[in-house]
């Protein structure tokens, strides 16, 4: 059936033409990662060059830098889990509850999910200045979970909503209680999906800038308060920012096929299925 | 009935903790002449950091800035996103995986975002800023430097950011639309516009109300991607409201009008964002 007509011609040829000019800009800082200083900048720019594995040299062996992917690492990980362990059971009960009560702590999770970041910040500086707490990663995980908590719980939220509730009306009319139901029936059956909620969860953490940038100065600063920091000096070593922008992109090419499918709920919080 | 709301407690008791309080205490702190390193600590001053804030030239500027920013980024990122969707809904071979790579950008961290146009458009090492730019005569434009362009140039590298959020939106609100509606137009002999006019565009009115107040929420509180590009320079041709209040917060220690920054930030978002919040969570 599929005729190659030169309207098809032209999409394939337009389809092209797009996704080269959107992915070039993340593949061109690849590409300067294995190049030294001097490649970087040699003009016109060189496609053909002898790549150089030293500027993930320096970033693995640079001291203060592999501390920045090690905060972001712990930091994410500590948001993922605390917003998981509190989500679950509200998500399952918000999942339920069809009354008053249910519809308005759904709305308000919800709105609080839309608060702006800098909004959030000032309290949480204020406080965090006052414990010390400022350049600690207990500081920005604390914060993280303002909006890692509402995340999580409302995508939770509709993932039970879309299980097949058989299962757990057998359950319950067996003499199960609603917890022992969440966690034999509900859990192993949206694994899946938990974990794609997760996932997510986890890159918000990962891509976060304002705040970990107002909260971490040095000690507990994350890779993006690193790239911003490098990115502001006069005389900027472009190879190894290329390399630590390189790794930083780690995560998100690690799980965008895995989380594809999830993606658009999680962008759109289910407004879009 | 009863271990439903004892479910229900965990993340909203500690939200309500980690959110409704700091709510509340941005408020007040708004009202307060407090500088954060002054030794005799704050005092109430009433609407006074909201007189001084609208009257500023800053918040004037940062507030135009903010405007055109949000208008440029989120019409443009709208109108390709629509653009692609509809190309990329089309049966094409690879389609998926094109797809996948088109989507790459959202799930990058926007400092990332920022610093790879950044690295792009220098005038010294660019491939666009320093190359091209010679290329075509134009080789003393700093396309970083210049008050316009520089405005420009941060407007279209969140445009790449973010664009596939409204790609993905309405690639879904396309494949949602019934195949029977496309096949009885082409037993109908319809022309592709016509199509497109009278049951695609119908069809998109959600996922566009949707796409558009994501992305002004996203636009209002813009900072990352222009922070790391130009730090709200040259002067303050690309100074947005977020970035005001870092200045006024973080750099002069001015916790007051901050709040108060913080707190029409906040009002501004929940107008936009309500009539969606609502819609969601029915």
């Amino acid at each position: 059936m599929v005729r190659t007509t030169p309207l098809k011609f032209f999409m394939y040829l337009l389809a092209s033409i797009i996704v080269t000019l959107s992915v070039f800009p993340i593949a061109w800082i690849v590409i300067a990662s294995f190049k030294t200083m001097h490649q970087v900048f040699q003009m016109p720019p060189q496609l053909v060059f002898e790549p150089t594995f030293d500027n993930y040299r320096r970033l693995l062996f640079g001291g203060q830098l592999m501390n920045a992917f090690f905060n972001s690492l712990v930091i994410s990980i500590l948001t993922v889990t605390v917003s998981l362990v509190l989500g679950i059971p509200t998500a399952y009960s918000l999942s339920v509850l069809k009354n008053r009560v249910g519809r308005n702590v759904s709305f308000w999770i919800l709105s609080v999910r839309m608060a702006p970041a800098f909004a959030v910040i000032i309290p949480y500086f204020i406080l965090m200045y006052y414990l010390k707490l400022i350049d600690t990663i207990w500081a920005v995980i604390v914060t993280y979970l303002t909006f890692a908590i509402p995340f999580q719980t409302w995508l939770l939220k509709i993932t039970f909503e879309e299980l097949p509730r058989e299962l757990e009306e057998a359950a319950l009319i067996d003499g199960a209680t609603k917890s022992s139901a969440l966690f034999r029936i509900i859990l192993p059956n949206a694994a899946p999906m938990i974990a794609s909620a997760s996932i997510l969860t986890f890159v918000l953490a990962w891509n976060e800038f304002l705040m970990a940038f107002i909260l971490t100065s040095r000690d507990a600063r994350t890779v993006p308060v690193l790239i911003t920091a490098l990115s502001g000096t006069h005389k900027l070593d472009w190879p190894i920012m290329a390399a630590i922008t390189t790794v930083s992109m780690i995560p998100a090419f690690a799980f965008i096929t895995f989380v594809q499918r999830y993606l658009i709920k999680g962008l759109t919080m289910g407004a879009v299925k | 009935m009863r271990e439903e709301y004892r479910l229900l407690l965990p993340a909203v008791a500690v939200l309500a903790l980690l959110v409704a309080v700091p709510t509340f205490y941005l408020f007040y702190t708004s009202f307060l002449n407090w500088f954060l390193r002054d030794p005799e600590g704050p005092t109430f001053g009433g609407l006074n950091n909201y007189i001084r804030l609208i009257q500023s030239g800053d918040f004037r500027i940062s507030l135009v800035v903010t405007l055109i920013f949000s208008a440029a980024s989120v019409s443009i990122s709208l109108l390709i996103g629509l653009g692609l969707a509809l190309l990329f809904s089309e049966k094409l071979r690879g389609r998926n995986i094109m797809r996948t790579l088109l989507v790459m950008p959202i799930v990058l961290p926007p400092v990332v975002v920022g610093f790879t146009w950044k690295f792009i458009l220098s005038s010294e090492v660019g491939i666009i800023g320093a190359y091209f730019m010679r290329l075509i005569g134009l080789g003393d434009i700093s396309l970083l430097g210049d008050p316009t362009l520089a405005l420009a140039s941060v407007i279209m590298a969140d445009i790449w950011g973010k664009m596939p959020l409204p790609f993905l939106i309405f690639l879904a609100g396309i494949a949602a639309i019934p195949p029977i509606y496309y096949e009885s137009a082409m037993i109908d002999g319809a022309s592709r516009w016509h199509t497109f006019k009278s049951i695609t565009l119908p069809h998109l009115h959600k996922p566009l109300i949707v796409a558009l107040i994501l992305r002004t929420i996203d636009a209002f509180n813009s900072f990352d991607v222009i922070f790391v590009m130009t730090k709200g320079g040259p002067g303050m041709a690309t100074h947005t409201l977020p970035m005001l209040g870092w200045k006024v917060g973080f750099y002069y220690f001015d916790i007051g009008m901050a709040s108060a920054i913080g707190v029409l930030l906040l009002l501004l978002v929940i107008a936009v964002s309500m009539p969606l919040v609502r819609r969601i969570s029915r």
